[in-house]
Formats: structure tokens, C-alpha cells, sequence
């Protein structure tokens, strides 16, 4: 059976690869931690790899804002060999800053057609409450997304770390036609219902710990390979990682491997997928 | 070259605000109660560069703005513009860097310019600003008091417009700052053969913090005629010191870097009870003895005591290593940048571990002045919300941006740390025990021949001075220099860079740059092959100028020394190269016996090792304890225990920290099992931290401590007794693993040294001798050794009349083994029906207790004075936790909590916060007949635990033998119920301890 060879980029304040690394490994992947120069540099080729995985931190200390300057150095330093490895099919994620890197590159939400134009269409801002904050919420998933990476999954737990989770685009239309293309992949909701999930009004705080539009956690690409969310589900590889494992009600799974978190499903869809095509 | 001035602003419309600028509102409102209606932010840059402005206004929104959500402008304030900032603001108030202070968003926008400007000059610069716009203002307020909360003089520069200024159109313009050149100073030679009140003189006006007695025994080293004939060899000045061996000498020899206080030898008097004794080294009689005693019978204590931090063997595969520091004066002086500086110190001594930990976890532990303090400030300091705040967000940005979890911590607050805050930084630091070439990781292996790098970061002016500053009191003259900022990026990236050199075999031996410098790093690593050669003209500066004594002894941050050998250079070189991190050639091992310091072909030290590290004369020093006076704690006959409940929830002692704790990432590299806060709403506290950090593999890592420094004021033998208690409790309270458990010992301390300044200084020694035989006596009955530690021994502001001393305070640390993390458990009540015990026993120690504080500041009662909390048999103790641990590791009970401060009144109202569920509790035969004592005392090694009834005869079972007392049940209710017999004596609703709990630290200025 084949193996998806996973690239996880680190350097630059990127820091939650070895995690991310750890995650893809769990689900049959092989993960290896790239520093970003060695495909600037020619060290090694993108083109290697069947995944891409851009994972949280603080690129660069987030100054001039979160994933700004490690955007900056794929949009304009590895732009072609992007350009390949998304016309080529192959998934690629970014979590928390490795979201915020892909927002501010232009790949997400990306343009109408498949082919990336590198050009920013909304932005990850500060969160409102000015705070940086590391807190637990609750995720709902779009049924209609043709995103590889969220198939099946319904609803899971999973923590935020961030300062700058805000979600904003600059008009209603953007927003409109995003959520018309089904691109609105992961919304934060009420675990409690006492919020309708279908409302677009932006939830209190801290339901929605960061004032995103539309309530905002996630986002996929219109080919539904690309794939961008704030909160951390590699961080809910094990249900011991779960706040409320010690009460014995941390949400278990369908997986063969005991206590299995809810996070890990979302990486077994991408390897997944390529193993479907390359086997 | 030309300066260009950018400046980027939040856009307004429908769902976007300017976040910044309401920040800055709510936190005027929180700690000033000033409210303005708005306020509105700027980003400002200032480049300089050979690029022109209109090439980067082209391309100004690539960079400096986001396009999305900012407007950008260039050569021109926003304020300028009607279409942006249509309304006239009231005040507005520039803030800028002072010349040569570190400026991370400018290093990051420099790095973000050179990215699309590759041909910009090399030496481009930027500088940022901020500038905020205040509108209506509602109340008093001066624009020069709203400025003196926006910034540190001492660092940053403002530049304000009043409100006349405003109507002008007066805006300030914050110029480029442009560093004042420094002036290369050949190295002088200083004559020692003068007076005994010159040589001091030296001492003091030079900052060097040398006594008459090392002055002397640097005197006379200038006088031995070997040692002249041998410095003749190198074209030297032979009979006197330079300039840079002076400056080295005295950063070795400071009380920061070689601990004499805790070496000294002293003659010890118990004016109580007549006993007259000699203690020859605190440290190794009371700490190193039993550690080394301890060493013969376990096989896991790697290294204790030698390297940046203690390392046990955690498994076959992986060792565990913790060190904490403080970062105390600095701290003082620029709460944000000085304890930003102290979390990436100390995750260097990580770093700096055998030959290179990764630091996995980090812990904070804050003592503070009260956050409400109305009182006088003293001259120089800031307001104690000021200094939480401060501190907070340098722990907050240095301890994110690096990627490390902090799990554990505290804040304390006492007023008299008004005059020294104390910042505690601790981290835990994991490697595999071999590394692929077989070397064992703990181990350095440097020869004669290897290369010594400088890695990371520059050398600037900033940080000259830190390790002697830091060994004298604080006074309003307290230098700038002494004052860095952190660059946690440029530390990551050597970090990622430096263990990937480990794992590929390229390093024989590695050092953290802190105190002292180059001067202390390579100086302390030399001695592994007796001897050294530096050329300190080599060294990269941030600015030239630097004079030779300078580069040797600047702390500026980021740096690590690491020695390579000769053919591993090249890659070692390759992967810096990749990882875009500065490794530069200084030095060279030797094994002439010399710290052998050239500045080009030029020697400008040469100082013998064993002088270096071994010639600082041992001090000898005398203590005098008498037991402190205070009027007695008698409880009032008529109390209302409900209020006393409420008000001792709102105390910032036990309230809850989680406005704060929040801000930390608790949970990177997703290891995370038992967070800060736990429990229905996650906002219950946490006793200790539990980690899984190998992926996938649930065998788990605790981290907890304890502080107790209210007890010093009676006993700081019990203070220190109370904190390793605590400490222990926390880590059973999780189900640590009892056997493998090693501590960190940090005292902070007022200066203990008798002299004119400190005439109670004999006593203040006698509190260290004491607290000193409880370590040891503590340690040695829970077969705990300590494996790290540091002191701060001049914890005080000011001299004479109005001098503010710290209570003398020991942070235990504590790191142990836990063998599956799925069994563990948490504070917060989990079930009606739940059965709840008591673990241990309360007596009638009310002395120095949270209660007694309380009730002696509002009146109600004279002093705090009595029985202190005591660990009169600490083995009984240790065996209960034998017991408790195996029953909630083996998965038995789910819930457990300390008691400390506050007693089981607040444990328990901890424990129905955590689960949003009421309980009814009987303190009907739990120990010493008062009801104060068993409501709020504070006797040590009690623990509350609740268990199913399913579980609660094995329960028992494994407890036999041990005080374990029922208190009661958890209940359906939302109600707290005390009892005392048939007496109720508490009954109290759930949400009200809630609301009490989390009011008084929340300081956030209201809802967004």
C-alpha cells in the first residue's frame, strides 16, 4: 500500500510541527519536518511530497501582522512550486499561523478557478477581545464541503491558541459567495445549542473566542484540497488530551485505536485520499 | 540612505475595530478608572534605507498594511487626514523605542523588506511606533499622566499633543532613532596598589560589587612575581589588572554567578535556644549532601548540581531535565522586557543541557504588591498592576512565541513586594538518553583544539553590568544598560537549528549566554579542558564601538556558546546558514590552564582558571535568631463564616488567576493532560501540571510547585517546610509516582549580610539557616533530592529608613514520573454521590494564615501571630501519599485537591467551583477542636479527595493505615454546606463563590 509523504514545514517561529509531524505519522502517513529554506534553496523539492502541512506558531513573532511575513516568503520565493503541487491535486493544510500564512499568500479562500493567483481576499485579524487566548471550543462542520480534508465529521472539540483568529473579509458579497460555494468549511457553535448554528450573527464571546464574521474557524479552497482552520485539531490526537477526560465525558470516536481524540480524523482523510489515488 | 516614514491604520466598517486601540481604553478603565469614549491606533515605520519612498509606497501593502483590513500611508501622519481620522482627537501620544533598545517588529519588518527588496542596502534599518488617539475623555486626566501609563522611560521615548495641540493640528512626529556612536576605548590598565577606601571605591563606582577582602585577593594576585613573568610572556601589563580582566573578574566572582552567601562560612547563634554552630556552605551541608546521599540509592539522578540544569532518566529511551531562575531587577525596571528576558534565559539553560535538551514546559511563579495598592510607589518603580501586567506579557510573548506550554504557576502578593518583584521562570527539558552516535546526551565531551561559536544573537551595549546590578539593592540610580529585551524569534530559530546540530553529532559541549556574559559562558566551559583562547574582535556586534571589556561581559540575549570540532565545522556552519541564525568563530579550547582573551593579535586578559573560578575567597558571615514578635491571631467568638467564605474567595491570594493564565499557550506540542484550569467550565484551578510528551504514548510527566511566604514572618523554617509540602501535594494530588520525584530549590532573599544598611542582617541570615535545615530535613523524609536551584540574595529597594525588604521566599519546583496519564485526577467535584474525604489532619496552626491576614487588615483582629503550620513527622506524611498516589494512579479516585491557603473551607469552595455542583461537608472530627482551625487553618499534608461509591471501599482499603477522615457527599444542589457537628455553620450558592472567585484579578476593563 502506498505511503503519503508528508512535508511539514517548521522555521521562522513555526512550532507546532512536531505535533503536526506526529499526527500524519498516527494515520499512515510519513511526515517529514522541512525547514521552508531547504525548499527555497533547492535543498530539497516540494515536489517530493504528496502533502503539505503548514502548522501553527508565530512565524516571524507575527509582527505586521500574524503569517504576514512567511506568506510573504512562499508568495514570492516559492510560488511556481506551489502553483504545481496544487494543480497536481495534492492536499495541503494550515493550522493556526500555518491558516493565517495561507489566508495572507492568497491560496485561501483562492480564486474561482484552480489555478492560484497568489492574491489576498480576507485576512485573520485580532482577536476582540485584544487578548491572546488558549481555550477550548466547539466546531461544526459543513455537510455540502467538498473539502477532503472534513469528510465525515460532524462536530468536534478542539482548543484555539491565538491573538489573531478574526476571520474578516472585506464585503458582504465575498462573505456571501463564499458561504454560495460551500467554501465555509468549519464554523465555531454553541456545544449547548442555546445559539442556532445556522444563524450568521457572530456568537458571544467566548463561543466564539474571536469575533470572526460569520462565525468563521475554517476554510477550504474551491477545489476542497486546500484547507485553513484557527483552531488545533492535532491537538486532539488522544482523548487524554480532552479537558474533560477526568469527568469521563470527553466525546469518543469510532476509530479501532482506544482513545482515539476527535482531531485525528481530519489527517486520516488527506492520507486517505492520496492512498485512493495512488493505489 | 533616507528615512521614510509608513504608517498603517485599522479600517472602520461593518464587524472590524480597532482592537489595539480598545485595549488601551479598557486597561485605562481597569487600573485608573479612566474612560475615554475611543481610542484609535497608528503603526508607524521608520526606514531607513537606500530604497527610495516612492518604491515603497508602491509596495507598502505587501508589508506594512494588509490591504483587507488596514489603510496605508506614506510620508505623512494619518492624523493629516480628514477622510481617516475625520474628528479632531483629544490627546495623542506617540511611543517609540530609545536609541539601541531592541525593536522586534522593526527586526521583523527589516527582515520582511529585505524579502522584497533584495537589493536594499545592508545597513537598512526600521524602527516602529505606535501612536494612539484618545477621544472624550470622561474625567481626570492629564495627557502627560496617560503617556506615563503607555510607556518606560527608561526604554521607550513619547511624544505627546495636549489638547490645544490637537485643535492646531499639532501632531507629534516621532523621529528615527538614531543610535549615539560609541567610542572605542583601548583596554586600561588599572593600579591596585592604593588605599583599602580606594580599592572600594573602585568597587562601588564601577559597579562591580567586589568587597575589600576580593579586592585584596585581586591585589595580590597582581603581585606574584610568577604570574608577572608569565603575563610578560604575552605582552600584557604584568602587575596590574586590565580593564577587561577586572570587568571578568568581577562578573565571576559576583553573588549572581557564584552564590557566596550560600558558600560562605557562618557562625550560627540560636539566641532561644543557646545553640552556637558553624555551617560551612549552606549549599553543600543542607542541599548537595543529601542530593549525593540520595544519589547512591536510586539509579535515575544523571547530573545534579554541575551543568545549566539537573537531569534524571526518565525511561530507557528519554531523560527529564528542570531548571528555574528569577529575573527579579531587571523585572523591576521593565517589567515587560525583564521578564521576557528571564523566560528565554532560562529555556536556554534547557538548551545549554549536556549537549542540548528541548525545552518541553514551562512554569511562572509571580510575586507582586497588592494589584489594588493605594499607597506610595517608590521612586524609580511602577504600581504593582503595572508591574503584573508587565510581567505577564513578556512571560506571555517569550514563552508563545517559542512554542513552549506553560503548565504550571502562580502569582502571590504580599506588599512588600512593592520594592522587588519577584519573577520566577522555570523549564522542563526533554532528550533522548543516546544520541545516534552513541554519546550519552547528558554528557558534554569538549577537547583541547574545539572550535567555540557565538550563536544567535549580537552583541550590543544593552545588557552590560546584569550580573553584578542584580547582586546590589535597587536605588533610584539603577542603570538602563541593565535592561534587555527579548528576541524569542531570533531564539527559536537557533533553538530549531541547535538540535538538529545535536541530533547530526556536531556538538562536543554547549552553554547559554546569561550572566557575565561571553566572560561566564566560554570561562565555565574552559574548564572542562583548563584553558581558552578568545578574540573578541571576532565577536559580531550590533553596533561597532564596542570597547574589548564590553564584548566580553554584555549579556545582550540570544546567544548560546557551542564547541565543535575542528572538521565539523563546515556543517555545523551549513545548517546555521539554512536556519538563517548567525554561528560566528570566537574561541578555541585549550589546555594552557589560561582564560586567554586577545582582541586581534592584542592579549587583553590572561587570568589562570583556577584563579578565575577558584580564587574568590570564601565569606564568613554570622547569624542571631530570635523568634519574631506578634500579637496573637485570636479568632472572633461571633463570625459569619459565609461572608468570610466569600471574601477569602475575592482575596488576590486565592483568587482565581485565569484572566491571565489564559493568555499562555498551555497547550503546544499537544502533551497537555491536566491544564491550568479544569473542570465544567474549564475554569476550576488545576494542583499540578500532567504532560504526555512523546507522542502517542500516554506516560506522563507532572510539574507542580509551592510558595509559602507569609509563614517567613513567623518561622521561614516553616515557610520553606511549607513550600516543598506544597509542592509534593500538588504532584500527589495528580498521582505522580512518589518514587521519582526530584525538586528545584529558589530562595529569594533580602540581603542576609549584617552591615550598615542591613542592621537585622545577622537575623535575616539566621531565617536562611533555617530554612535551609527544613530542606534538608524535608527532603531527605520524602526522598526528594533537588537537582537544581538558584539564589537571589538582594532582594530589597533602597537603603536605610525607608528601605522595603522582600519576606524571605523559597519557590519549590517539583518534576516526577507519572505512569499513565489516563489515570489521574482533577479538583473539580465530578458526580452527586461522589463520597469526600479528608487526607490528613487539622490542627491548631492559625499563625500566618490567609485568614489571620485578612481579619488583622480589616480590623477585626490584632495580629497574625501563633502557631505556624509545622511538618513535625514528615515520614507519616509522606507515607499517606504513598497511599493517596497509588489509589488515583492506579484509577481509583478521579478528584483531588490540595489544601493550603485558605484551608478546607476553600478547598472544598474550589472543588464545587470546578464542578458547578454543591456538596455538604461535616468537619465533625477532622482534628483540633477549634472550628477555625479545621475551616480555614492551614495545616500541612491534607489533600480532599472524593471517589464514586463504587470505588470507595478499595479506596479505603488502599488508604489503611493513614488519617483519612468523610466529610460528605457531593450533592444534585448548587450549594455549599458546612457543618461543624449539628451546627451549620456555611451555606453558600455556588455562582456567588463563582462571581467572588473570579472578580478580583479579571482587570480585562469590561465586556469587548
Amino acid at each position: 500500500m502506498y505511503t503519503p509523504k508528508v512535508a511539514v514545514l517548521f522555521g521562522f517561529g513555526i512550532n507546532c510541527d512536531h505535533e503536526t509531524a506526529a499526527v500524519f505519522e498516527m494515520v499512515g502517513g510519513k511526515s517529514t519536518r522541512v525547514h521552508l529554506n531547504s525548499f527555497i534553496t533547492g535543498l530539497d523539492e516540494l515536489s517530493n511530497y504528496d502533502i503539505l502541512a503548514v502548522p501553527g506558531g508565530f512565524s516571524f513573532g507575527d509582527h505586521l501582522g500574524s503569517g504576514r511575513l512567511m506568506g510573504n516568503r512562499m508568495r514570492f520565493s516559492l510560488r511556481e512550486e506551489l502553483s504545481k503541487f496544487i494543480q497536481a491535486g495534492k492536499p495541503i493544510i494550515g493550522i493556526c499561523n500555518g491558516f493565517q500564512v495561507l489566508v495572507k499568500t492568497g491560496l485561501l479562500p483562492g480564486p474561482d478557478t484552480n489555478e492560484p493567483d497568489f492574491i489576498q481576499r480576507a485576512s485573520l485579524t485580532l482577536n476582540d477581545s485584544g487578548r491572546y487566548e488558549d481555550r477550548w471550543v466547539t466546531l461544526e462542520f459543513n455537510q455540502d464541503s467538498n473539502c477532503i480534508w472534513t469528510k465525515g465529521i460532524t462536530q468536534i472539540d478542539c482548543p484555539v491558541r491565538h491573538g489573531e483568529g478574526k476571520y474578516v473579509m472585506p464585503d458582504r458579497e465575498s462573505l456571501a459567495k463564499l458561504s454560495a460555494n460551500n467554501q465555509i468549511t468549519v464554523r465555531y457553535v454553541d456545544p449547548n445549542n442555546q445559539y442556532n448554528s445556522n444563524n450568521d450573527e457572530v456568537l458571544p464571546f467566548p463561543k466564539s473566542p474571536n469575533g470572526s464574521m460569520m462565525n468563521i474557524a475554517g476554510i477550504s479552497d474551491k477545489t476542497g484540497l486546500v484547507f485553513g482552520l484557527m483552531p488545533h485539531p492535532e491537538a486532539i490526537y488522544a482523548q487524554w488530551l480532552h479537558p474533560d477526560f477526568t469527568r469521563g465525558t470527553a466525546p469518543s470516536t469510532n476509530s479501532e485505536i482506544s482513545w482515539e481524540g476527535q482531531g485525528l480524523q481530519i489527517f486520516r482523510n488527506a492520507v486517505d485520499y492520496v492512498k485512493s489515488i495512488n493505489d | 540612505m533616507q528615512i521614510t516614514r509608513v504608517e498603517a491604520t485599522p479600517k472602520s466598517g461593518e464587524g472590524l475595530k480597532d482592537v489595539r486601540g480598545d485595549v488601551v481604553r479598557r486597561r485605562l478603565k481597569a487600573d485608573h478608572n479612566i474612560d475615554f469614549s475611543e481610542v484609535r491606533s497608528i503603526v508607524g515605520f521608520l526606514i531607513n534605507s537606500d530604497i527610495n519612498a516612492t518604491l515603497i509606497s508602491e509596495r507598502a501593502d505587501d508589508l506594512f498594511a494588509d490591504p483587507i483590513i488596514e489603510y496605508s500611508t506614506t510620508n505623512q501622519t494619518f492624523l493629516q487626514s480628514p477622510e481617516i481620522f475625520s474628528a479632531t482627537p483629544d490627546i495623542v501620544i506617540s511611543v517609540g523605542f530609545k536609541p539601541g533598545v531592541t525593536d522586534n517588529p522593526g527586526k521583523a519588518a527589516l527582515d520582511g523588506f529585505r524579502t522584497i527588496f533584495p537589493s536594499a542596502s545592508l545597513d537598512s534599518d526600521i524602527s516602529t511606533y505606535i501612536t494612539y488617539a484618545f477621544y472624550g475623555v470622561n474625567g481626570q486626566a492629564t495627557p502627560e499622566f496617560i503617556a506615563s501609563k503607555l510607556y518606560n522611560n527608561l526604554i521607550e521615548r513619547a511624544v505627546i499633543s495636549d489638547n490645544e495641540m490637537c485643535n492646531n493640528g499639532d501632531w507629534p512626529m516621532i523621529e528615527y532613532p538614531e543610535k549615539p556612536p560609541q567610542e572605542f576605548k583601548q583596554p586600561a590598565h588599572i593600579d591596585l596598589e592604593i588605599t583599602d577606601e580606594q580599592l572600594i571605591e573602585i568597587s562601588e563606582t564601577g559597579l562591580l560589587a567586589l568587597n575589600l577582602e576580593e579586592m585584596k585577593t585581586i591585589q595580590s594576585h597582581y603581585r606574584d612575581e610568577t604570574i608577572q613573568s608569565a603575563r610578560k610572556e604575552v605582552g600584557i601589563v604584568e602587575n596590574q589588572p586590565t580593564d577587561v580582566e577586572l570587568e571578568c573578574l568581577a562578573q565571576t566572582w559576583s553573588e549572581h554567578c557564584k552564590h557566596k552567601i550560600f558558600a560562605s562560612k557562618i557562625h550560627h547563634k540560636d539566641l532561644e535556644t543557646g545553640e552556637e554552630s558553624v555551617v560551612d556552605s549552606i549549599f553543600k551541608t543542607h542541599i548537595m549532601k543529601p542530593t549525593h546521599d540520595m544519589q547512591k540509592e536510586v539509579d535515575w539522578l544523571l547530573s545534579v548540581f554541575h551543568d545549566n540544569s539537573g537531569v534524571i532518566a526518565w525511561d530507557d529511551e528519554w531523560s527529564v531535565c528542570m531548571k528555574a531562575e528569577t529575573h527579579n531587577s531587571p523585572s523591576a525596571l521593565d517589567p515587560y522586557g525583564g521578564a521576557m528576558t528571564g523566560i528565554v534565559g532560562v529555556n536556554r539553560d534547557i538548551l545549554g543541557t549536556g549537549l542540548g535538551a528541548r525545552p518541553i514546559a514551562n512554569t511562572d511563579v509571580f510575586c507582586f504588591g497588592p494589584p489594588d495598592w493605594q499607597g506610595d510607589i517608590p521612586e524609580n518603580l511602577f504600581h504593582p498592576s503595572r508591574v503584573l501586567r508587565g510581567v505577564h506579557s513578556g512571560v506571555r510573548v517569550g514563552g508563545n512565541e517559542s512554542g513552549i506550554p506553560t503548565i504550571n504557576g502562580a502569582i502571590v502578593f504580599d506588599e512588600r513586594y512593592l520594592g522587588k518583584p519577584l519573577v520566577y521562570c522555570g523549564t522542563v527539558g526533554l532528550m533522548p538518553r543516546k544520541l545516534p552516535d552513541g554519546r550519552e546526551s547528558h554528557i558534554k565531551t569538549p577537547s583541547s583544539g574545539d572550535v567555540v561559536y557565538m550563536v544567535g544573537g549580537r552583541v550590543g551595549y544593552d545588557g552590560i553590568h546584569g550580573a553584578t546590578f542584580s547582586s546590589l539593592e535597587l536605588t533610584e540610580e539603577s542603570p538602563s544598560s541593565a535592561v534587555q529585551i527579548g528576541d524569542p524569534i531570533t531564539q527559536k530559530k537557533m533553538l530549531d537549528m541547535l538540535l538538529e546540530a545535536r541530533d547530526a553529532g556536531l556538538i562536543t559541549c554547549i552553554t547559554d549566554n546569561g550572566a557575565g556574559g561571553l566572560s561566564s559562558s566560554i570561562g565555565e566551559m574552559a574548564e572542562y579542558t583548563n584553558g581558552c583562547r578568545i578574540d573578541l574582535a571576532k565577536v559580531p556586534l550590533k553596533q561597532p564601538g564596542l570597547s574589548p571589556w564590553e564584548i566580553l561581559v554584555s549579556e545582550s540575549q540570544e546567544r548560546m556558546t557551542v564547541a565543535v570540532k575542528t572538521e565539523d565545522s563546515a556543517a555545523f556552519e551549513r545548517l546555521a546558514q539554512l536556519h538563517e541564525v548567525e554561528a560566528t568563530a570566537v574561541a578555541e579550547f585549550t589546555s594552557t590552564g589560561m582564560f586567554h582573551v586577545q582582541y586581534d593579535e592584542s592579549t587583553v586578559a590572561y587570568l589562570p582558571i583556577e584563579f578565575l573560578h577558584d580564587g574568590v575567597p570564601q565569606l564568613q558571615l554570622e547569624s542571631e535568631w530570635v523568634t519574631p514578635k506578634h500579637a496573637t491571631f485570636v479568632p472572633p467568638t461571633d463570625a459569619d463564616h459565609n461572608s468570610i467564605l466569600i471574601d477569602m474567595l475575592a482575596r488576590p491570594n486565592i483568587a482565581s488567576k485565569e484572566t491571565w493564565v489564559r493568555q499562555y499557550d498551555h497547550e503546544v506540542i499537544a502533551q497537555t493532560a491536566v491544564k491550568p484550569f479544569v473542570g465544567v467550565e474549564r475554569d476550576g484551578p488545576a494542583d499540578a501540571g500532567v504532560i504526555a510528551p512523546i507522542h502517542g504514548n500516554p506516560r506522563g510527566l507532572v510539574i507542580s510547585c509551592g510558595i509559602a511566604p507569609r509563614y517567613s514572618d513567623i518561622d521561614a523554617g516553616a515557610m520553606a517546610a511549607a513550600a516543598i509540602d506544597e509542592a509534593v501535594r500538588n504532584a500527589v494530588c495528580v498521582g505522580v509516582d512518589v518514587n521519582k520525584i526530584a525538586g528545584l530549590d529558589n530562595f529569594c532573599w533580602p540581603d542576609p549580610i549584617q552591615s550598615e544598611k542591613t542592621p537585622d542582617g545577622k537575623f535575616k541570615l539566621a531565617q536562611l539557616v533555617r530554612a535551609n535545615r527544613e530542606l534538608e530535613r524535608i527532603c531527605r523524609a520524602y526522598r526528594l533530592p533537588c537537582v537544581s536551584g538558584k539564589d537571589s540574595m538582594k532582594n530589597d529597594y533602597g537603603k536605610g529608613a525607608n528601605k522595603i525588604s522582600i519576606p524571605p521566599t523559597l519557590l519549590f519546583s517539583l518534576f516526577g514520573d507519572h505512569p499513565d496519564v489516563r489515570n489521574t485526577a482533577t479538583s473539580d467535584f465530578k458526580a452527586a454521590g461522589d463520597r469526600i474525604y479528608l487526607v490528613g489532619e487539622s490542627l491548631n496552626e492559625l499563625g500566618a494564615s490567609e485568614v489571620s491576614f485578612m481579619l488583622k487588615e480589616n480590623g477585626t483582629c490584632d495580629g497574625i501571630g501563633g502557631t505556624v503550620p509545622n511538618l513535625d513527622n514528615p515520614a507519616k506524611l509522606f507515607k499517606s501519599y504513598v497511599a493517596l498516589s497509588k489509589a488515583i494512579n492506579s484509577g481509583l479516585v478521579k478528584t483531588a485537591h490540595d489544601c493550603s491557603e485558605g484551608g478546607v473551607g476553600v478547598a472544598v469552595a474550589e472543588m464545587c467551583i470546578g464542578g458547578r455542583t454543591g456538596a455538604n461537608i461535616d468537619l465533625d472530627g477532622t482534628g483540633d477542636e477549634s472550628l477555625w482551625a479545621r475551616l480555614w487553618g492551614e495545616s500541612l499534608g491534607r489533600i480532599i479527595i472524593a471517589v464514586s461509591p463504587e470505588n470507595e471501599e478499595k479506596f479505603l482499603e488502599t488508604m489503611s493505615g493513614n488519617t483519612t477522615t468523610y466529610l460528605g457527599e457531593v450533592t444534585e444542589s448548587q450549594l455549599l454546606t458546612i457543618s461543624d457537628g449539628y451546627e451549620e455553620v456555611i451555606s453558600t450558592n455556588v455562582q456567588q463563590m463563582v462571581d467572588s472567585w473570579q472578580g478580583t484579578l479579571d482587570m480585562t476593563g469590561g465586556e469587548i
